[in-house]
């Protein structure tokens, strides 16, 4: 099949046909421990392609939770989310491990390198498993790296990494598989401002780009570094608007409050 | 004692205080490792313990017979011998027994030599009686009779009807007679054991009331000897009977052993099955051994990880190393009671094993033959291991949690495992496979370890296995051994031979010749030959070819194998008359021999090389060796037995003491793969838990349930794949060592046997096996791939 061949910044132009994700209704429930945890209660929310969504909210709202079920690492109790028109809600494990290795990206707080992998290695490993060959993953990897100001540390191990640096590997390993959806969970929370900085302007240069991006945020200063905010509270989606104009509530909410 | 660290009052209240903390939380855990360790702890002494008895099996029986020193039996026509033995040069004390040859009654013609002394002697030749009773020494018709009677169906309650022969129809032997002795009849009331039966210790005994009733009858004395302690009595024995034999003929000197017999040389055959045993229990001892320490180790440096929070705050509060270890080490008391007790038990409850193999035959104490000693010091040295271990795992855990994150080493570029994952990068499951796996031997101890034992296993199986095979073939395969041959006739006539070679049903028919010759260096060789007088006769050939000139011999290995004989060298054998007359050695044979003990003459010469080199004799009776058509066995020997002494085809004790060890080897490659298995499979498994992280980014990237199931099975391969390459050689090189010497001690060819199958099974399975247990927990790693990397 044919994808988008042309660089990271090779993404649809505005106005192609659909948003990149809809979810609808989504509800979560962990069956951990004495009482079950409803850790989403009803989200809806749309994304086009090439917007910077940022997601805020108190800790333990469900952002996480809401991130790893439009990545596919879990399944909702209810609800649908279609990623590029693909419903996924109901796949099995195998389909869902397809759908991540050709349309999600996925970064972390804590970075989650591979730590016995260099950072070059780390991200062509990526693009293997979107199926790359060995000399195209490496070329992709260099480009990246590149891209990313990487380059010369790309015979490191993370070890030998900032931490700016290491969430900026793991972004670039995101990216490998020129994701549909990149989503970003507290991408700064365990970065100093410096750190912050660079990953947020790295975003910024992503969006402008046409990258979709979905970035959970503790941060007011980053989160108005994107294009939108929405703010989730107790498993709901409490506000979405620009991140410094007026918010728009859904209608919902305030009959539920 | 150090008044620092333990001497402050207070300090030691703390140590007690996280000691009971400790056993409250973690007691259940350490429990089971102590139950662990006590269990295979107990397993490794008791295997000790039958070792032991196994052992020393053969000595103590030497010890509890009162085996004489050497024995001989005297013609009653050389009254002078008897009379001057007891003080003779050399002897300590002698006991004389009288010597009876009988025919007994019965569908076919059999004769059995038995032996009575007037009083018994406490000090000489005490059988050990194991089934039954002794005879009693008031009752004249009652006998024990040799385990090796026994077994040829003479158990007890046996009656024989007994026609006793005399010294002058002992001479006719070969010419035909009529027994004129005494007739009796005796019944069997035990069954006894010793070392060693031989001519002069027959396989009948009887008691001081049968010696009264039937004085002066028999052919003879049986006399058994102490010997003075010093290392030269045994010759200045010898050579003091041998001057009254030279002196005084006997008419029976061509039916009896001439010398002197002395039970206590070392039966190579015995020795050999002994070390085959030995070899075996030790491997077993050791892989069990180093199998659960790696458990146990394993287990406890785990239960001091989980401790590590628990630590920081000690070291917070100021306890130093040696109070945190020594904590846990208190904690670890009552597990260590536990394993110590347990291990006792198990050593205990081995004394309820016999010794392994054909040493059961040798035990004097058949039975619960518990070993306290080694129970007691076991049971203490368990205890002290697992505490010993505890303290170790504790003090590695307080130094890991004291180190900072270790720095990872850059891959070596062009190192193997780079190489590898390089050109497989294809897939991407190889790459981080490799990759892992070049960190995890990085790592250091316990992938290594695990790739050692793994290693040390398989060689164990391989070696076991392909000595078993060895051995089955051995016994398998009479041709092997010179035997084969399915009727023996020991009085066979130049007629009968003539008729039997013209019999439609025997398909090979050989006459072997049994003498000795006398070598220009002094001693002697057991010389036999082989004239097949139709068919070929099956020969054993290991190396070089068989004789064919007056002057050639083969060799046994075991001669080979002493004196480091080959073709081509020369042996200084004398000639009938005295004068030299050497052999040139031109192969390596098995040589067979109809006797017990070691395997095979030491020479296979030609018939007329035999006659060049052995004494004059007169003996017309031929050993006949017939192996008939198939099926026609039976009809054949029912139809000899009533005119000729026919030997049942019989294996040679050697042959049988290793026959005996039967299924052991396969039993102890079967314990070795489980023992090995587990603890290869625990240690994959606790390897594979650790990369959950690693599986969990993986499966974020994309990567399929199947793929991250691969990835930890390709890990696991890459350790089992070294033992199984360096594994595989090894045990077959301690195999064809260890066989060699088993072969050469009892004359048969020494090349193994490999069990292609088996090893080839093992080949596979190693690597596969550890792939599959490997990939078991990837199941837990899939779900919970959010979940794992939010936890960290
Ligand atoms: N695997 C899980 N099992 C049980 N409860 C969970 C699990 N993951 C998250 N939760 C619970 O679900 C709620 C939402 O968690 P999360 O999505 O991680 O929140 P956030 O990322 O917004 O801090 C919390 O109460 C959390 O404790
Ligand atoms: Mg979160």
């Amino acid at each position: 099949m044919t994808q988008q061949t042309e660089s990271v910044a090779g993404t649809p132009a505005p106005g192609a046909p659909g948003p990149a994700l809809v979810v609808r209704g989504l509800r979560k429930i962990y069956e951990a421990g004495t009482a079950p945890v409803r850790a989403l209660r009803g989200v809806d929310l749309t994304v086009h392609a090439g917007e910077f969504v940022a997601l805020m909210g108190p800790s333990g709202c469900g952002k996480s939770t809401l991130l790893h079920l439009l990545a596919g690492l879990d399944r909702p109790d209810e609800g649908t989310i279609a990623l590029d028109g693909t419903r996924i809600e109901e796949l099995g494990a195998q389909r869902l491990a397809r759908l991540r290795r050709r349309s999600v990206g996925l970064v972390f707080q804590f970075f989650h390198l591979i730590e016995h992998m260099s950072a070059l290695e780390n991200v062509s490993l990526a693009a293997l498993v979107a199926g790359a060959k060995p000399a195209e993953a490496t070329a992709r990897a260099r480009d990246l790296l590149d891209q990313l100001g990487l380059l010369d540390k790309a015979r490191e191990l993370p070890a030998a990494l900032s931490g700016g640096q290491r969430q900026r590997v793991a972004i670039a390993r995101a990216l490998a598989n020129r994701p549909t959806l990149l989503l970003a969970d507290e991408p700064t929370g365990a970065l100093d401002s410096d750190g912050a900085a660079e990953v947020l302007d790295l975003f910024q240069r992503l969006h402008a780009q046409g990258q979709t991006i979905l970035m959970v945020t503790h941060s007011r200063e980053v989160a108005e570094g994107a294009q939108r905010l929405v703010r989730m509270r107790d498993g709901r989606i409490l506000a979405d608007g620009e991140p410094s104009g007026p918010v728009e509530v859904p209608a919902g909410l305030r009959v539920a409050r | 004692m150090p008044a620092r660290d333990a001497g402050a009052p207070g300090t030691r209240g703390a140590v007690r205080l996280v000691a009971r903390a400790e056993l409250r939380e973690r007691g259940w855990s350490l429990l089971a490792l102590g139950v662990v360790l006590g269990l295979v702890g107990g397993v490794v002494l008791g295997a000790v313990a039958v070792g032991e008895r196994t052992a020393t099996a053969y000595p103590r029986l030497v010890e509890a017979v009162h085996l004489d020193d050497a024995r001989l039996i005297v013609p009653a026509d050389r009254p002078a011998l008897i009379e001057a033995l007891p003080t003779l040069p050399g002897v300590a004390d002698a006991w004389l027994t009288e010597a009876w040859v009988a025919q007994v009654g019965g569908p076919q013609v059999q004769f059995m030599s038995l032996a009575a002394g007037t009083a018994s002697h406490p000090g000489l030749v005490t059988p050990v009686v194991v089934d039954g009773r002794a005879a009693d020494p008031a009752a004249a018709d009652e006998v024990v009779v040799s385990e090796r009677v026994a077994e040829h169906g003479m158990g007890v309650g046996t009656v024989l009807p007994l026609r006793m022969l005399t010294l002058e129809d002992m001479a006719r032997f070969a010419v035909g007679f009529t027994p004129h002795g005494p007739a009796t009849t005796v019944r069997v009331v035990g069954v006894a054991r010793m070392p060693a039966w031989g001519q002069a210790l027959p396989d009948v005994l009887a008691g001081p009331a049968f010696a009264r009733a039937l004085a002066g009858t028999g052919i003879g004395h049986s006399a058994y000897v102490r010997l003075d302690p010093g290392p030269d009595a045994a010759a200045r024995f010898d050579e003091a009977v041998a001057a009254f034999a030279a002196a005084q003929p006997s008419i029976v000197g061509e039916y009896l052993t001439p010398g002197v017999e002395h039970p206590r040389a070392p039966d190579p055959a015995v020795q050999a099955a002994e070390r085959a045993l030995l070899l075996g229990v030790g491997l077993f001892a050791l892989v069990v051994g180093l199998g659960a320490l790696q458990v146990v180790g394993l287990g406890l440096l785990r239960t001091a990880g989980t401790a590590r929070a628990a630590r920081s705050v000690e070291s917070a509060l100021g306890m130093t190393a040696a109070q945190s270890v020594a904590a846990r080490v208190g904690a670890a008391v009552p597990a260590a009671a536990v394993a110590g007790l347990l291990g006792a038990g198990v050593v205990v409850a081995a004394g309820t094993l016999a010794p392994l193999g054909s040493q059961a035959r040798f035990e004097p104490e058949p039975g619960f033959r518990p070993q306290w000693a080694l129970a007691l010091a076991g049971g203490a040295a368990l205890a002290a291991l697992f505490l010993l271990v505890t303290a170790a795992a504790a003090a590695f855990a307080w130094r890991r949690r004291a180190l900072a994150v270790p720095e990872p080493a850059v891959p070596r570029e062009g190192s193997l495992a780079a190489v590898v994952g390089g050109s497989l990068g294809r897939w991407p499951t190889l790459l981080l496979g490799s990759r892992l796996a070049q960190a995890g031997t990085r790592r250091g101890v316990p992938p290594l370890v695990t790739t050692l034992a793994a290693t040390a296993a398989v060689a164990g199986i391989v070696a076991t296995v392909t000595v078993g095979a060895s051995l089955d073939r051995l016994v398998a395969t009479p041709e092997r051994w010179a035997g084969g041959a399915d009727i023996t006739i020991a009085d066979s006539r130049e007629p009968d031979v003539v008729a039997l070679a013209e019999d439609p049903r025997v398909a090979i028919l050989a006459i072997t010749d049994t003498s000795y010759a006398r070598l220009g260096s002094g001693g002697t060789l057991g010389i036999v030959s082989i004239t097949a007088r139709k068919g070929t006769p099956p020969v054993a050939l290991v190396s070089g070819r068989l004789p064919t000139a007056a002057d050639e011999v083969a060799v046994n290995p075991r001669l080979a194998a002493e004196r480091g004989l080959s073709a081509g060298e020369r042996i200084d054998t004398l000639a009938t008359g005295g004068a030299p007359h050497p052999m040139t050695v031109v192969g390596v044979a098995v040589v067979p021999n109809e006797n017990h003990g070691p395997l095979g003459q030491d020479l296979l010469a030609t018939g007329d090389g035999l006659r060049a080199v052995s004494p004059e004799r007169n003996f017309p009776l031929l050993t006949t060796h017939v192996y008939a058509r198939p099926g026609a066995a039976a009809a054949l020997a029912a139809e000899l037995g009533g005119r000729l002494e026919l030997a049942p085809p019989t294996v040679p004790d050697a042959i049988r003491n290793l026959g005996d060890l039967g299924r052991l080897p396969d039993v102890l490659a079967v314990v070795l793969a489980v023992v090995a298995g587990t603890g290869l499979a625990h240690s994959l498994l606790v390897g594979a838990r650790r990369l959950a992280r690693e599986m969990a980014v993986f499966s974020v990237l994309g990567a399929t349930p199947g793929q991250v199931r691969i990835t930890l099975g390709v890990l696991a391969a890459s350790t089992a794949v070294p033992a199984v390459l360096l594994g595989v050689p090894a045990g077959l090189g301690v195999a064809r060592l260890f066989w060699w010497q088993v072969a050469s001690t009892i004359g048969v060819g020494g090349d193994i046997a490999v069990p292609v199958g088996p090893i080839a099974l093992l080949i596979a399975a190693v690597p596969l096996g550890a792939a599959l247990v490997a990939a078991v927990p990837a199941r837990r790693v899939r779900t919970p791939a959010a979940t794992s990397l939010a936890a960290l």
